[in-house]
């Protein structure tokens, strides 16, 4: 499923090219992007004085020019930028609109039916909903009666029976009857339209760290301008008359942090993109950089940290019967179970190579099963014609035990019940060794945190099956992830203390909460929170709800009831828990590749003063010709590689600011300092080589020497 | 050279014990914002406060704090301002000099009362030694309080949730009658035994082969305050170049120390309340930064003796430290030095904390810290946080701001009075020295220095009514943005664990001292090129 919603759509380029055009207007830039505001600013200011003739020097012109035009790429890149990144996450998001399942509906109009689109359903319309149809939002039955099947909402399979007056809600269906329904809420703004609205730059909510980094940028664009501003009139005054006003702009601009102020938009629309290409839905922008903080996370046990299932790992033999005597009688105890717990024994035998031969199979077929239930609490198959039994497989020479026993009972003319189930069930029945003896074995097992099943042949003990909870296939490296990043794990279950910390141990958690009911889940949030823990919370059933809502980060499954999903901030539409680490890693990844660009750009600024302000000085002033380190040809090229370098870092960085900064699990002192090096250290260094290589390009183009 | 080394770590050691001893009380201050938890400090208190008036029960928000500050230290200034204007009629000890122009008496009245001392005028010549005591000295003691106050209720924020920073009458009161006061008696009395005159005649008549006027006064009392409170203005025209002022190499060395004890002991109060390594890797940064300084203001020889008392690196050390704690005093003067050493001065004034002045240099490197977790904070993946607090938009721009006022404030007015001709008319002509001069003037109003190349060729009145707005503004705005910043975190809910980038350790240590001279070259560096640099 997940590659069938992946993006494959071709980029209609002409629709983001018109955008970026529609972007380049100064108001549009004003409100959403201040750096590239005044950028623009500069633009017209060298394009006007072009166009005024008797503004600029003859011999200035062509300088003027080419200063104008790389302004004006810098810009466009940026917005292009912005328009590409919102292009393809407008794609993807349109693309899980799939998720949202649209259903025929039959809206009762005037005593006839007509067929609408569940979407258009509004409040107070009602419809009728026949055997095996969906329902296609909340509602209650005004007239009929039916057997619904609520387990995608529930998880039980049990259908429900609903009579007039009763609630229906979305998504369940009818299995049996018919009904009518009045409508109680529209469908009103999915979850999908939400993110709809998250990957717009003008329409989306900011997050925090993009208004602060805005402030920040918007700070240093003032301080800039302040600087170049200041400087034209103090070089003028001390007799720099080499200074004009187009220096004096590309200065300005190539001082101002326009990398990050180009790309920031585009790096915020990306990280959400990136989420929704995982299949994560982020209803909000807040969430995601929640998520980037946390660091405590509750995980279900059930699901998330096991199977779900227990499984058998071991057969124990009572009374000096043999491991094949066990294995044969847990096989007949289990060939009708068909739960997973049963075909895990049969696994189990079959990884064990014990061969159960054919006709010790076949008595399966000349008995009856014993069906587990809730009273009883065991299962396995009735022998009641053992006689026959015994003639038929008299040959067999395995087991002589089994085989005596079931002679012995053949002889007496008894019934043969072989038997597998709980402990406290079937122990009383036992006649053939020490109570105590099982028992001894039975705690050893629970403190180990497993299962038993006495597997009995009528009164006589057999052996013990030992089942045990399977922790997920990398579940471990989920826990160790989170551990890395900072983040604690808590373990969420039903279990008994001992069991619990048994499988927490093998997984790796630290923490758990056992014989946990649904409110401690809320409470642990609360809990943590009131600590001044930023906390993430996952579940699906509506009990969760009130925990995902409360929770700094509620993570619901898709496969979860539409209370959890309503109630959560994010949606995992592969319903696979352990993914949070995905979630996670990519709100980090988002801070992270802001923070990078950011640091890069002014990093970037060191490197820049050295390559122009020497450049323009040194003409009037030959006492500084020592800071010209990096002996570029000609003041003109010296700034307009400088000029060209800037802009086209822009669309350098544009992969960058898609894919975001490679991040993974790690201490955050290390990403830090890894960050640190290369868009810092590196940020300073860069432009040197770049301004340099650009320079020598330009003078051989320029013919200049 | 390992002299020194020597002269140069002594010192700071000596700083640093007495800072560690002060900052016991600072951070008691701090902590218990009513009632002292000290019984006899606790009823010297409650008398003091009974008299004044002052309840110590009522807290103030961040705008009431600020505004109490305002209109306390108005009032000097109008005070200062009348007096100094009519100091002919007002004075009873002489001489009797006529009254100050309203520019220069304005000028000098803001210049004291917002911690600066920028001087247009020469002291001895111009002064009573009425106005010297009851304006200047007076004064010297309410810039200081208002600082350290200022600082008390900032920390107060970070450390506790509430809506209220403390009370800035009890604030200034306990700083002045506490702290400052008491050790600047003491330094007063030190100096006195060093050699420095303290008398209440004007001056002294000398017959020798001709006649000579020998001008005294109050000089130790001044002397002590002056740099114990980061003031800097000399009881002389001429500062600690005067010997009277600071008279052998040990008194030399005592007023590098004095500079040094309230700006240091800040850090350490810090880190008493909030973390003590949080504390020392504050007080760390601000060492290691001050010693790049100091070896830029030695590294390139000036021509010449610039003191035959001191010796150059002597005289060097001194006013590096005068800068870095925007004392503004000298013992050396500013055109003797080489061009490293005026970057490294300016330097100093653009950063202004490093350690910066009493109370205010804190507050200034607590800015740094929040811009240095914000841009590069953000590369760990998590959202920047201070001491367990998230920083917002809302202090972002409050960061930003503060940081915005001091290159407006200063290239601003460096511009204008380049452009429009005031520099030309008193210094000649404009070159790369000239020019530096300009620059450093409202460099050094703005950073509330006060050290000059003016002096009083600055008593024009374009200079004086300029300085004088640059010297307010760059004094309050700041302080009032930065009280609102801690009110912000103030109301802040503390989060549990380890800061996402610890400010604590020597990574934080050396990113917070390469964020504070990144950020200072790349916002300066151009005025420095056409300036010192092209000498």
């Amino acid at each position: 499923m997940t590659e069938s919603i992946r993006f494959h759509e071709k980029y209609n380029f002409r629709k983001i090219f018109l955008d970026s055009i529609y972007k380049l207007s100064p108001i549009y830039l004003a409100k959403n992007n201040p750096v590239m505001f005044v950028v623009i600013l500069g633009f017209f200011i060298t394009a006007i004085m072009l166009i005024i003739p008797g503004q600029i020097p003859k011999y200035e012109i062509n300088f003027y020019l080419a200063v104008s035009l790389t302004l004006f790429f810098a810009v466009w890149f940026s917005t292009f930028s912005e328009a590409f990144s919102e292009y393809e996450a407008k794609a993807r998001v349109d693309s899980l609109k799939i998720f949202e399942k649209e259903i025929i509906a039959h809206k009762i109009t005037n005593d006839h039916y007509i067929e609408v689109k569940s979407n258009s359903l509004r409040q107070g319309d009602r419809v009728l909903i026949k055997k095996g149809e969906i329902v296609p939002t909340d509602g209650f039955i005004i007239d009929g009666s039916a057997y619904m099947d609520e387990s995608m909402i529930t998880g039980e399979s049990e259908p429900v029976y609903k009579n007039k007056g009763d609630h229906v809600i979305g998504g369940t269906k009818v299995i049996e009857g018919e009904i009518k329904v009045e409508i109680t809420s529209e469908r009103g703004r999915s979850f999908v339209d939400k993110m709809i609205s998250l990957v717009s730059q003008a329409k989306r909510p900011k997050s925090q760290s993009e208004i602060s980094l805005n402030i920040l940028l918007s700070g240093l664009s003032l301080i800039f301008l302040i600087v170049a501003g200041t400087l034209y009139y103090i070089l003028k005054s001390l007799g720099y008359t080499y200074v004009n006003i187009a220096l004096i702009i590309a200065l300005l601009v190539a001082l101002m942090p326009t990398t990050i102020g180009g790309l920031l938009p585009a790096i915020g629309i990306a990280g959400i993109s990136r989420l929704t290409r995982d299949n994560i839905i982020a209803k909000s922008g807040k969430a995601i950089e929640a998520a980037s903080d946390a660091d405590i996370i509750l995980l279900d046990k059930t699901g998330t940290i096991t199977e779900g299932n227990r499984a058998a790992i071991e057969f124990i033999p009572l009374d000096n019967f043999d491991v094949r005597c066990v294995a044969i009688t847990s096989y007949l105890s289990s060939f009708n179970d068909n739960t997973r717990e049963g075909k895990s024994i049969i696994d189990l035998i079959e990884s064990m190579k014990i061969e159960i031969p054919d006709k010790i199979i076949d008595i399966t077929l000349m008995s009856k099963p014993i069906e587990f239930n809730i009273k009883n609490r065991y299962s396995g198959i009735e022998i009641s014609n053992p006689s026959k039994i015994m003639d038929y497989i008299k040959d067999e020479k395995i087991c002589m035990k089994f085989m005596e026993i079931l002679r012995e009972y053949a002889t007496k003319g008894e019934n043969i019940k072989i038997l597998k189930g709980s402990v406290d069930a079937l122990l009383p029945r036992i006649d053939n060794i020490n109570k105590e003896e099982i028992e001894k074995i039975v705690r050893d097992i629970g403190e180990k945190g497993e299962t038993p099943l006495l597997l009995t042949i009528n009164t006589k003990a057999v052996g013990i099956i030992v089942l045990k909870d399977r922790i997920k296939t990398g579940i471990k490296q989920v826990i160790s992830d989170l551990k890395v990043m900072g983040i604690t794990p808590i373990m969420v279950t039903g279990d008994n203390p001992i069991t619990a910390k048994v499988i927490a141990n093998e997984a790796g958690i630290d923490h758990v909460i056992s014989q946990a009911k649904p409110i401690d889940k809320l409470n642990k949030v609360d809990e943590e929170q009131r600590k001044g823990h930023v906390v993430i919370a996952m579940g699906d059933g509506t009990n969760d709800a009130p925990a995902l809502a409360k929770a700094d980060v509620g993570v619901a499954m898709n496969s979860g009831t539409r209370a959890a999903k309503e109630a959560a901030n994010m949606i995992d539409l592969d319903s696979n828990p352990s993914r949070v680490v995905k979630i996670i890693e990519l709100s980090k990844q988002l801070l992270v590749t802001r923070g990078a660009v950011t640091t890069f750009s002014i990093a970037n600024d060191i490197s820049k003063y050295f390559t122009i302000l020497p450049m323009i000085l040194v003409l009037n002033n030959p006492k500084i010709s020592y800071l010209n380190i990096l002996h570029l040809t000609t003041p003109e090229t010296a700034i307009l590689a400088t000029m060209i370098f800037n802009a086209i870092i822009i669309p350098a960085l544009i992969p960058l600011a898609l894919r975001g900064v490679r991040y993974k699990p790690e201490n955050p002192r290390k990403t830090f300092i890894k960050n640190f090096l290369i868009y810092g250290i590196g940020g300073a260094l860069l432009p040197f080589i770049a301004i340099k290589l650009i320079d020598m390009l330009l003078a051989i183009l320029m013919g200049v020497k | 050279m390992i002299n020194f080394i020597l002269q140069t770590v002594v010192i700071m050691a000596l700083s640093i014990i007495v800072s560690y001893i002060i900052s016991k009380p600072i951070s008691l201050f701090i902590k218990y914002e009513k009632e002292l938890p000290n019984k006899y400090l606790n009823k010297i208190e409650s008398a003091l406060f009974k008299i004044l008036g002052i309840d110590r029960n009522i807290s103030m928000n961040y705008k009431q704090y600020f505004l109490s500050l305002i209109i306390l230290n108005s009032i000097f200034i109008i005070f200062d301002t009348i007096f100094l204007m009519f100091q002919n009629k007002l004075s009873f000890i002489g001489p009797k000099y006529p009254g100050l122009s309203f520019d220069l008496a304005f000028n000098t009245a803001i210049s004291f009362v917002t911690n600066t001392n920028l001087q247009h005028y020469i002291g001895e010549l111009s002064l009573s030694l009425t106005s010297q005591m009851l304006v200047i000295i007076t004064t010297m003691f309410i810039g200081p309080s208002s600082g350290l106050a200022s600082s008390l209720a900032f920390i107060r924020g970070f450390l506790r949730k509430s809506n209220s920073i403390g009370n800035f009458y009890v604030d200034f009161m306990r700083s002045l009658i506490f702290l400052i006061l008491p050790i600047s008696i003491i330094s007063s009395i030190i100096l006195v035994i060093l050699g420095v005159p303290q008398t209440f005649s004007p001056f002294y008549n000398i017959s020798s082969i001709t006649h000579q006027i020998v001008y005294t006064g109050p000089v130790a009392s001044l002397e002590s305050i002056k740099l114990l409170g980061n003031n800097g203005g000399g009881f002389y025209g001429s500062n600690s170049i005067n010997p009277f002022e600071d008279p052998s190499n040990l008194s030399n060395f005592f007023e590098m120390f004095l500079m040094l004890v309230f700006p240091l002991a800040i850090p350490l109060a810090f880190g008493n309340l909030l973390g003590k390594k949080r504390g020392l890797t504050l007080l760390g940064s601000i060492l290691v930064s001050m010693i790049i300084i100091i070896v830029l203001s030695e590294i390139l020889k000036p021509i010449g003796y610039i003191s035959y008392r001191f010796g150059n690196y002597s005289g060097i050390l001194f006013n590096s430290i005068s800068l870095l704690t925007n004392t503004g005093a000298i013992d050396a003067s500013l055109f003797s030095m080489s061009s490293s050493a005026i970057i490294a001065f300016l330097f100093s004034m653009f950063i202004q904390s490093i350690p910066g002045s009493i109370g205010t240099g804190f507050m200034y490197l607590i800015v740094y810290v929040l811009l240095t977790l914000f841009i590069l904070g953000l590369m760990v993946g998590k959202m920047p946080e201070f001491i367990g607090m998230k920083i917002s938009p809302k202090e972002v721009k409050l960061s930003v701001l503060v940081f915005l006022t001091h290159p407006l404030i200063i290239l601003l007015p460096t511009a204008i009075a380049l452009s429009a001709g005031y520099a030309i008319h008193i210094l000649g002509n404009i070159n790369s020295y000239t020019y530096t001069e300009i620059l450093y003037e409202f460099t050094s109003a703005a950073a509330n220095n006060g050290s000059s190349y003016l002096g009083s060729l600055g008593n024009t009145f374009f200079f004086n009514i300029s300085t004088a707005l640059v010297m307010f503004i760059g004094r309050f705005l700041p302080i009032g943005l930065m009280l609102a910043i801690s009110q912000s975190f103030s109301l802040k809910d503390r989060k549990a664990g380890l800061e996402p980038l610890p400010t604590q350790g020597i990574l934080f240590l050396l990113l917070l001292d390469f964020m504070i001279f990144l950020l200072a070259v790349l916002t300066f560096i151009p005025f420095v090129i056409v300036g010192p640099l092209s000498w």
